[in-house]
């Protein structure tokens, strides 16, 4: 599964190393920024309307009035005004939404095609966007007509007429509001598992009479009474079925899963049923390593030769070479791996010319000390690309299943041109390969890490890998609840619409709030894309510059034609590129949030730190959306 | 009655009123149900069944696809644009999962843009595939890509261009893709394919080629019935069909299969060349029709047209010519007469060709120059023969095309049962040579085959086979790996080998 962006552990990315990059410290440093300018902000326009003193005496009573209101709230009438906004969404029949995706998903299996390589990924995709579209769009629509309909209705000032502090009101907006979607989505959750798991439920007929026996092996074993053959189609695919000379019958996998085959008997003749697939909802649970890669030299390196993909995302390796991609594993102990270390990877395969089709490009995965510099080289495999290939470090690992075991260092590039060896070249003990058998963790494991080899075998054929292309299987995580954690992004999503939907109604009327808030949840989708629009990062220039390509129907790959209207784009793209940038980075990247790939690919969702840091996201964006809506509701002579 | 009643009236009467208009233009046509007649709707829905633009009449109707439709709220357009930009960068991507469902979405959407599924027809079929390192994988992204344009011919029956590809795909990508070998291989073995295209054939005939076949001539058919070609060159179209024939029997025998059934393939291969000659083909010029056999029979009829007009006044042509070579100036006399190397300046040549066109006696101006009562007879023979001959050249420029004459000939000389010979020889002889373990037989089948070769070559049937550049390179390279067997069997070439002739024509191209 392609992680694009890959998140550091929650203690890193909080922390740093350094200190300052750390999203504790940026919070911190943002939020007394934007305080600071919200003060001065705010001084400023009571200066120009009141002049300087009462400016002063004004910022201090607001503030003074600030600290009780956010920091005294009281649960109680927080919980009253929530119940009141749950009770405002149920009779603006927010259950239609839900009758909505019942339809949806009534109408759903018109689109989706099960015959497809991979249907559990499809069907995964399908619900779970198609359940993000939905609930956002409702709280969109919730959040922001709540409090301008309560105000225009006048509603609102009976509640402000009891003892209430704004504050109160925009945190059981937000509250009520979220309990609503919460709600909803729990039971969009509900339905769309047993969609998915019944759209997907099949079995295959058998004909028994349609085995053929197993032709003799060419070394001249008999094959007995084995026979073999394929189950009758169904979803687009059928498997091979094998009987073994005791009568033993199992599938081959195929389209990502298999089934477990119950004999049973027929009129004297065995007959063979399938039960339902097995394998195709799953939640690996996987280790990821860090990454990096070695050129043809032996010399480590950031990344590995492109082959001209569009897509830099994976590096490739050159094959019968030095080169290798390696991935550096952290804690891996005893308890862990009891059994060894299950590999699972998907690479790519890039050859130079087409050698011997008939098979794939030939590699090995080896496990290396990286304290003592031993690699043993325990697997020699066969490239497949785009499918997941298993291979298991034993325990104990014989010499005799060991193709090749030296001690290497690593050969490390210094700043200046020269070259550091770790560990260095003197302290390397080559006896260590001599070994009978190595044990995974005495020999090849030094204080919890390991590193794990990828090499290609085969002359100027390649092979190319990203970070999570390899990882250790830890064990299989239950898929209900990985299923669950899905829809957390979703709700994740949701809480952020809500606050920013809440915050916008709160100074503005109800139509220009929903847009505000849809522009918020736009910009959020493409704020990846307008950062690196701001870092240069786009062919074709920045907005005005593409404005012109547009209009003269330009090539992006050509340079604009020199003169002063390409100068003056440019120039007012310098400018856009710096707004582009503020915008980027205050707006929540929504993307980051979804977790539909990781449940279609079939991943479980690591609480460390895909689901923690995007939690601590949102609430980091939610503290100032709260504390701004209070404040602009502050303003407003309805809740003075 | 005031301003604002006589306002909301108008504005009712101009709703009405427009209201009917739509009536009359938008109603849809309803089939007849029982003893209700059914009505042939609006003036919109007429024209659309007058010029088979109804659905109904385009393809299937597709519940889903009229649901997504309907979804979008008149903005398919813009979300045909979304996917396809979504599909490319799956494709970027390497999704291959999703590229496949997003290409479905942008199919069910735009059911009837036949570039669409022709576009990514070929994508699923010759790029996607290609993505894969396992030739089995690659395999099934060729079929996925046939299956997605036989899902555009369900909506579009009558757009001849998807069946056509069915037919390219099926028959060139599989037989001329690097891993043809392999391909064809599945092909034959892919019981799926052919139980969900009900197909029967039994499996000895499940050859790519005439499985392709059976497609352009499903597409010729519905051509012949009126469907439009649009921007394809009729007579690439048509020559698809007879060419699988033909590459078929070659791939016959580079399976190894030879004897009566290579025979019989090159036999309705020639066969099936010659039909497609003889039949009438369009051309750009509206309402013309040409048969590429024609062209011999034209050439005649041009030469007997000229014979005649020459027997009117005999000799009249050469002493028009020599009127004007007499009056040319002498420069320009020298130039002409000069042979062509030795006209080393510009100026040469172009006194050289203002002679030559000068020189150039047109039936027009030989006719005109016939005095009496032939005048009017000996215009109409000019006429009639530079018509006959303008008609052969338009045919041999659509023969060049196809490269008409070198087929019909090539499938002459394939079904020539020395040619078998040799070709099996030569088969049996690369066999042994890629083995490695029987060189002496290696051997002895290359010189069998190459005398069998000579045999064909100097068969007085076909003259022109020594200067067919693709069999001189096949043999020259054929002899390379003889030599090859010499040197290991370490024994010279011999000094007069039987295809001496050939080799030193063709020997160094073939080593490129």
């Amino acid at each position: 599964m392609p992680i694009e962006n890959p998140l550091p552990s929650l203690v890193e990315w909080f922390f740093g190393p350094p200190w300052y990059a750390g999203a504790g410290f940026v919070f911190l440093g943002v939020v007394v920024a934007l305080a600071v300018i919200a003060l001065l902000g705010g001084c400023l326009v009571a200066a120009l309307r009141y002049g300087p003193a009462a400016a002063v005496k004004i910022t201090g009573k607001v503030l003074a009035e600030a600290v009780p209101d956010l920091v005294r709230m009281s649960p109680r009438r927080v919980w009253a005004l929530t119940w009141l906004a749950v009770k405002e969404s149920i009779r603006r029949r927010v259950v239609v939404v839900f009758a909505v995706f019942v339809v949806l998903l009534l109408f759903a299996s018109w689109f989706l095609d099960p015959t497809s390589t991979d249907p559990a990924r499809l069907y995964l995709s399908f619900v779970l966007t198609a359940t993000s579209y939905l609930v956002l769009l409702l709280v969109l629509f919730l959040s922001a007509f709540s409090l301008p309909a309560d105000i225009r209705s006048r509603t609102l000032h009976t509640i402000v007429t009891k003892p209430v502090r704004a504050s109160e009101i925009v945190l059981a907006r937000i509250l009520g509001f979220t309990l609503v979607g919460t709600a909803l989505l729990g039971f969009m959750c509900a339905v769309s598992y047993v969609f998915v798991v019944r759209g997907l439920d099949h079995t295959h007929d058998v004909i028994a009479d349609n085995l053929q026996p197993v032709a003799a092996s060419p070394a001249g074993k008999a094959a007995g009474a084995a026979r073999t053959g394929y189950t009758e189609p169904a979803r687009g695919h059928r498997h091979r079925l094998t009987v073994d000379a005791d009568g033993n019958a199992r599938v081959e996998a195929e389209r990502g899963h298999w089934h477990e085959v119950r004999t049973t008997s027929s009129g004297g003749a065995p007959a063979y049923a399938l039960e339902g697939p097995e394998g195709m909802l799953l939640a690996r649970v996987p280790v990821y390593g860090k990454l990096r890669f070695r050129d043809a030299s032996g010399t480590d390196t950031e990344r590995g030769i492109n082959v001209g993909d569009e897509w830099m995302y994976r590096s490739f390796i050159q094959g019968n070479s030095e080169a290798a991609t390696i991935w550096t594993f952290q804690n891996v102990t005893e308890d862990r791996f009891r059994d060894g270390l299950p590999i699972e990877m998907s690479i790519e395969v890039f050859r130079t010319y087409k050698g011997d089709i008939e098979r794939g490009v030939l590699g090995s995965l080896a496990v290396r000390n990286p304290r003592t510099g031993l690699i043993v080289e325990t697997e020699i495999f066969e490239s497949k690309d785009f499918t997941i290939t298993k291979a298991l470090v034993p325990r104990v690992i014989p010499k005799a299943k060991v193709s090749r075991a030296r001690v290497i260092a690593r050969k490390i590039q210094v700043p200046g041109g020269g070259v550091e060896y770790d560990p260095p070249r003197e302290s390397l003990n080559p006896s260590l390969a001599d070994k009978r058998e190595f044990d995974l963790f005495e020999d090849l494991v030094a204080g919890g890490e390991v590193e794990v080899w990828l090499q290609c075998l085969e002359p100027s054929q390649y092979f190319g890998a990203s970070q999570p292309d390899l990882y250790l299987r830890a064990a299989d995580a239950s898929f209900g609840l990985n299923f669950v954690k899905g829809y957390l992004g979703i709700w994740l999503q949701m809480v952020l619409v809500i606050g920013f939907g809440v915050m916008f109604s709160t100074f503005l009327s109800g139509p220009v709030a929903m847009l505000a808030t849809s522009g918020a949840l736009v910009g959020g989708f493409f704020s990846e894309f307008m950062a690196k629009l701001a870092r240069r990062e786009v062919i074709g220039g920045g907005p005005f510059e593409a404005l012109i390509r547009l209009v003269n129907q330009d090539n992006l790959m050509i340079e604009l034609e020199p003169g002063l209207q390409s100068q003056v784009a440019q120039l007012a793209d310098r400018v856009a590129e710096a707004g582009l940038f503020v915008t980027a980075s205050i707006l929540p990247p929504f993307g980051d949030f979804s977790y539909a790939n990781w449940v279609a690919y079939g991943f479980d969702i690591l609480w460390n730190p895909y689901i923690a840091v995007p939690t601590l996201r949102t609430l980091a964006f939610m503290i100032p959306v709260f504390v701004a809506g209070y404040f602009f509701l502050k303003t407003r002579e309805v809740a003075r | 009655m005031n301003w604002q009643r006589a306002r909301k009236i108008a504005y009712m009467v101009a709703i009405v009123l427009l209201l009917l208009l739509l009536v009359v233009l938008g109603q849809p046509a309803t089939n007849p149900i029982g003893d209700h007649p059914g009505s042939s709707g609006g003036w919109l829905a007429q024209l659309r069944t007058k010029e088979g633009f109804s659905e109904s009449q385009l393809g299937e109707i597709d519940p889903a696809g009229e649901t997504i439709k309907l979804a979008t709220l008149g903005l398919r357009g813009v979300a045909a644009n979304i996917l396809w930009d979504k599909a490319n960068t799956y494709k970027m991507k390497k999704d291959w999962t999703n590229l496949s469902a997003t290409l479905q979405q942008i199919a069910k959407i735009e059911p009837h843009f036949i570039k669409v599924w022709r576009f990514q027809g070929w994508n699923l079929s010759y790029n996607v595939s290609a993505e894969f390192d396992d030739y089995r994988e690659r395999y099934r992204w060729v079929i996925k890509g046939i299956d997605y344009l036989n899902e555009g011919i369900r909506y579009n029956r009558n757009e001849p261009m998807l069946v056509w590809d069915v037919g390219w795909f099926i028959s060139q990508k599989i037989g001329r893709a690097d891993e043809s070998k392999q391909f064809r291989r599945l092909f034959k073995d892919d019981d799926e394919f052919f139980r969900r295209y009900n197909d029967p054939r039994p499996k000895e005939d499940r050859d790519n080629w005439l499985v392709g076949l059976d497609w352009y001539a499903q597409a010729e058919s519905m051509v012949d019935r009126g469907a439009d070609l649009k921007k394809t060159t009729p007579v690439i179209f048509y020559s698809n069909r007879p060419m699988c024939r033909m590459n078929y029997a070659e791939a016959l025998e580079g399976d190894g299969v030879f004897a009566e059934r290579a025979q019989f393939a090159w036999r309705r291969a020639g066969e099936d060349w010659l039909l497609f000659g003889e039949r009438q083909i369009p051309t750009w010029e509206p309402g013309v029709r040409i048969r590429l056999n024609d062209k011999e029979r034209l050439l005649e009829e041009a030469a007997k047209c000229v014979a005649e007009l020459d027997k009117l006044d005999p000799g009249l042509r050469e002493r028009i010519r020599q009127e004007r070579l007499a009056k040319l100036t002498p420069a320009e006399k020298k130039a002409y007469e000069m042979p062509a190397e030795e006209r080393r300046t510009e100026e040469l040549h172009t006194l050289a060709t203002k002679a030559a066109n000068q020189l150039n006696v047109t039936y027009e101006q030989v006719a005109r120059r016939v005095s009496g009562k032939n005048f009017e007879k000996a215009l109409e023979l000019a006429r009639k023969s530079a018509d006959f001959e303008r008609q052969a050249q338009k045919i041999n420029t659509d023969r060049v095309l196809v490269n008409f004459e070198y087929w019909r000939l090539k499938a002459r000389v394939e079904q020539h049962p020395d040619t078998i010979q040799a070709r099996e020889a030569l088969y049996g002889a690369d066999q042994a040579f890629t083995a490695g373990t029987d060189l002496v037989r290696a051997k002895q089948r290359y010189e069998k085959g190459y005398e069998l070769w000579r045999k064909v070559l100097d068969n007085k049937q076909w003259p022109q086979l020594k200067e067919d550049d693709k069999l001189g390179e096949e043999l020259a390279k054929s002899v390379r790996r003889y030599r090859r067997v010499l040197e290991r069997r370490d024994e010279p070439f011999p000094k007069d080998f039987v295809l001496q002739d050939i080799v030193t024509l063709y020997g160094k191209r073939a080593e490129n």
